[in-house]
């Protein structure tokens, strides 16, 4: 007796699929799960439906029905498009993603929601690993870990999405909200990702990017560049974070920075509350509109930089945050990606290290009110160092912290190895810090120079400029 | 319909039952095949079935526990990741005509139609772990030609059967723990595509992601076991004997995990210096090293190696600070500070239940007490470093 009912459970339960789904085959599919429903009435597929997508299968999810969502983000085929209603879809666990081709589909950014609030892991919201994967026109929130995570990847595209945590400033929100991750080809376009505790819209280990026209408010960094190659950052809005749009490699990482292009953007009243609880970004001075750390091959052009307190851009060593170099070692043989043409420091063992910031281009940025009230409450103490060689005066547009090479007021000398270029930037001001020489003496006095800010006059990068990145 | 009527019959006569079946050893006995209505049928060709007992692997009763079928070879392991205090029963089939071939240092490769069981079960009281029993799911990895495919089963309420649930889910399950604290797990059934986050590796960069087995690895089954009524054997050699595992040197030869029955039952007071560290990174290459190793897909970024064969102290996290761990820091800096575990943020993560910090980031809800004192000990043990001011 318990057979049938298990067998009927089977049906039930199993698959219950099949009703939304078709193979579209180039055809429009039947819908006929849509179209009986009872709400057929109200069209919850007003952007985007199976008939409209030309993948080679559809599903259609219907309003708000998490559990279906659930069940064909586990049971569909590679190359499978996945179109949500609107509604909101209250998830209790991660939309785990593994297929290739997958794309995810809502009708626009607060049309579709999916809402991890009620999740009791500490799982990603969205959590994809599969090649030429899209995400498009939905929101997401509260993830417990990370809003849109997407890794080892080939192919990635993120366009209208939203990324948020419903409570601002809460150290207990999740840590990135659109985040790519060691992969490559991503593009990452109209979107917005707000109250990560971490970063808002999160680039790491990544080859070939472009991120375009995104708006990011309300986090610790607005938008990292992490260890990634070959990314081009442009038409972006940071706005109310801790810290703007930011570059840099961490220690021990097998992908070495380089390439990276920060033009066009607006960064502006980056003067958020650091509630961060923890990591690199809990050291992020409030007020901090770009800095490029452990970077090298980055130009930063053409953006326009308002109102960040503490200031606009800083160029420093990746020995700020770990002034260990053995940690920065790295075996040539784990390495990903071009590195010969670097000259990057070799340990006699061999080892490759990139705390070096290096080789960096700053050029026709405009620079209005920023600097006027450096954090002096950073962990890093950078603020702290800023307010009290300051004082009442604007802290310069753009600070060198000058480490690992030369730097001699008293010479005065100033060898400029690591090549960094601002003498474009006519629009600001000019500081190298020498922050060793500041450790070691509190009244080493700052190398103000006037524009073009010789010896740091040089206006191309070594190496000839960074390519725009070209997504295939 | 013939063999689920005689599987239904089977269910509900005490008889079926055979020899005093334990989740710990269940012997193979010979009615189970009988019971079944035949052998195992595994088709790699067909899309998988909707209940799990089309599979004919096993007989379960929630009073006298499995019974086998034929070719069906149940296993332990000297220490088992922790899912929230469910006790699990594992087993390989290997289809007649193949076995599985021995691998030193990663799982033992499965033949094509070969398949990894694991069933995840609760006792009502963990200090009685053999009565009130309730089979929550099995998880299934069939070995295809293209890999190994995961497939999550969940046992109706009647636990008469299982069917196929790709969806998996989040159920609240209640148990009295082996302290005789009453404990409420918030647990975990993954969805399908949620088995790859444990179970997916890949070697390079560019490498296709492979789906692996986690626990079927020869450090692991090292041990003796008692198998009841056929007597007690080393798994290894048992599989041999039975013919489902070829390659197998003697395993005499073979390094083992640490046991953590002991620790388990008595705590880790009694250990030696030189057991806490083989019992602690035990645990952690059981517990983490899916993920926290060079070839794993999500923990790589952490550069935190847990895998039983890193002797980078860096990478196993002394002293050293976290990748991206967020508010999983707890406010502490360095994932471990030696001697110090209460500011080591390993510990912190592997203790805490706040849903935001704690690690494994799948299949744990509440805490690990006897596994979080074993880590406690074993950074305390550790000679004191002070990683500021190092």
């Amino acid at each position: 007796m318990h057979l049938t009912k298990l067998t009927t459970l089977g049906l039930a339960l199993g698959f219950g699929l099949a009703a939304g789904c078709g193979d579209n085959g180039g055809k429009a599919s039947p819908d006929a799960a849509v179209d009986a429903s009872p709400d057929a009435a109200t069209n919850t597929f007003p952007t985007v439906d199976c008939k409209k997508v030309t993948s080679a299968h559809c599903v259609q999810i219907a309003s708000a029905d998490a559990s279906g969502l659930q069940t064909a983000a586990n049971s569909i085929d590679d190359n499978t498009t996945i179109v949500l209603a609107t509604g909101t879809y209250k998830m209790t666990n991660s939309l785990t993603l593994r297929n290739k081709g997958v794309h995810l589909i809502g009708q626009g950014i607060d049309m579709s929601t999916l809402d991890f609030g009620s999740a009791t892991a500490q799982g990603n919201g969205v959590d994809s690993v599969g090649d030429d994967f899209l995400i498009q026109d939905l929101t997401v929130r509260d993830s417990k870990k990370d809003g849109i995570r997407v890794e080892a990847s080939t192919g990635v595209v993120f366009r209208r999405i939203r990324a948020t945590w419903t409570t601002p400033s809460s150290p207990t929100n999740g840590a990135y909200g659109i985040y790519p991750v060691k992969s490559s080809n991503v593009l990452v376009e109209d979107s917005r990702a707000e109250n990560a505790a971490d970063a808002g819209l999160y680039v790491g280990q990544c080859q070939h990017v472009i991120v375009r026209n995104n708006v990011v408010t309300g986090n610790v960094a607005g938008l990292e560049i992490e260890n990634t190659q070959y990314a081009d950052v442009y038409g972006n809005t940071a706005e109310d974070n801790t810290g703007g749009i930011v570059v840099f490699d961490l220690p021990g990482n097998p992908v070495v920075g380089r390439d990276t292009r920060i033009r066009n953007n607006t960064i502006k009243n980056n003067n958020h509350v650091n509630f961060a609880a923890g990591g690199t970004v809990a050291s992020i001075p409030v007020g901090t509109g770009t800095f490029a750390m452990a970077s090298r091959r980055v130009e930063i052009t053409g953006n326009t930089y308002a109102g960040n307190n503490t200031g606009d851009i800083a160029l420093i060593s990746g020995l700020a945050i770990e002034s260990d170099t053995t940690k920065w070692e790295l075996d040539p043989a784990t390495i990903s990606g071009k590195i010969d043409d670097l000259g990057l420091l070799t340990t006699p063992a061999g080892k490759i290290m990139n705390f070096r910031g290096e080789n960096i281009l700053v050029a026709n940025n405009t620079h209005t009110g920023s600097g006027t009230k450096p954090d002096a409450h950073d962990l890093l103490q950078l603020g702290l160092l800023l307010a009290v060689k300051y004082g009442s005066t604007p802290v310069d547009s753009v600070l060198y912290d000058a480490i690992g090479e030369d730097f001699d007021v008293k010479t005065p000398h100033y060898s400029n190895d690591n090549h960094m270029c601002v003498g474009g930037n006519t629009g600001g001001t000019f500081a190298a810090l020498g922050l060793i020489q500041q450790m070691m003496d509190p009244a080493t006095p700052l190398y103000r120079p006037a524009s073009p800010f010789v010896p740091y006059d040089c206006t191309e990068l070594n190496g000839g400029p960074v390519a725009e990145v070209v997504l295939p | 319909m013939r063999r689920f009527a005689l599987l239904a019959l089977c269910l509900l006569s005490p008889a079926c039952g055979g020899g005093p079946a334990t989740p710990d050893g269940p012997p193979v006995p010979p009615d189970a095949n009988t019971a079944l209505g035949g052998p195992v049928v595994v088709d790699v060709n067909a899309p998988p079935p909707t209940l799990l007992s089309a599979y004919k692997f096993f007989l379960w009763d929630p009073a006298t526990g499995f019974q086998f079928n034929d070719r069906v070879v149940p296993y332990e392991l000297n220490t088992a990741l922790f899912s929230d205090y469910a006790l699990k029963q594992r087993a390989i089939y290997i289809p007649p005509g193949t076995t599985a071939k021995f691998v030193d240092e990663d799982a033992f490769d499965l033949p094509i139609g070969g398949v990894a069981i694991k069933n995840f079960y609760f006792a009502a009281d963990l200090r009685s772990p053999k009565t009130n029993l309730q089979l929550i799911e099995t998880r299934l990895m069939v070995r295809h030609a293209d890999g190994l495919h995961a497939l999550p089963y969940i046992w109706s309420a009647d636990q008469r059967d299982a069917v196929l649930s790709p969806a998996g889910e989040v159920r609240a399950i209640s148990f009295i723990d082996y302290s005789g604290t009453l404990q409420t797990s918030n647990y975990l059934i993954p969805e399908r595509n949620q088995c790859a986050t444990c179970h997916g590796r890949q070697t390079a960069p560019s490498a296709p992601v492979e789906t692996i087995l986690v626990g079927l690895k020869a450090r692991h089954l090292n041990r003796v076991t008692d198998y009841g009524e056929l007597g007690k054997f080393n798994e290894i050699s048992h599989m041999t004997d039975l013919g489902v595992l070829s390659g197998a040197p003697d395993p005499s030869t073979l390094s083992a995990a640490f046991d953590f029955r002991p620790i388990e039952a008595n705590g880790v007071a009694s250990l030696s210096e030189a057991d806490l560290d083989v019992a602690a990174r035990s645990y952690l290459d059981i517990n983490c090293a899916h993920c926290h190793n060079p070839n794993a897909i999500q923990g790589i970024t952490s550069q935190l190696f847990l895998n039983h064969d890193n002797n980078d102290g860096f990478h196993l996290g002394i002293c050293k600070r976290p990748g991206s761990a967020g508010q999983g820091t707890g406010g502490f800096t360095f994932d471990i500070e030696p001697g110090d575990p209460d500011t080591s943020i390993l510990y912190f993560r592997t203790h805490t239940t706040d849903v935001g910090a704690m690690m494994p980031l799948l299949g744990r809800s509440i805490t690990h007490t006897r596994g979080t004192e074993l880590l406690r000990a074993w950074i305390a043990a550790q000679p004191r470093i002070d990683c500021a001011t190092e």
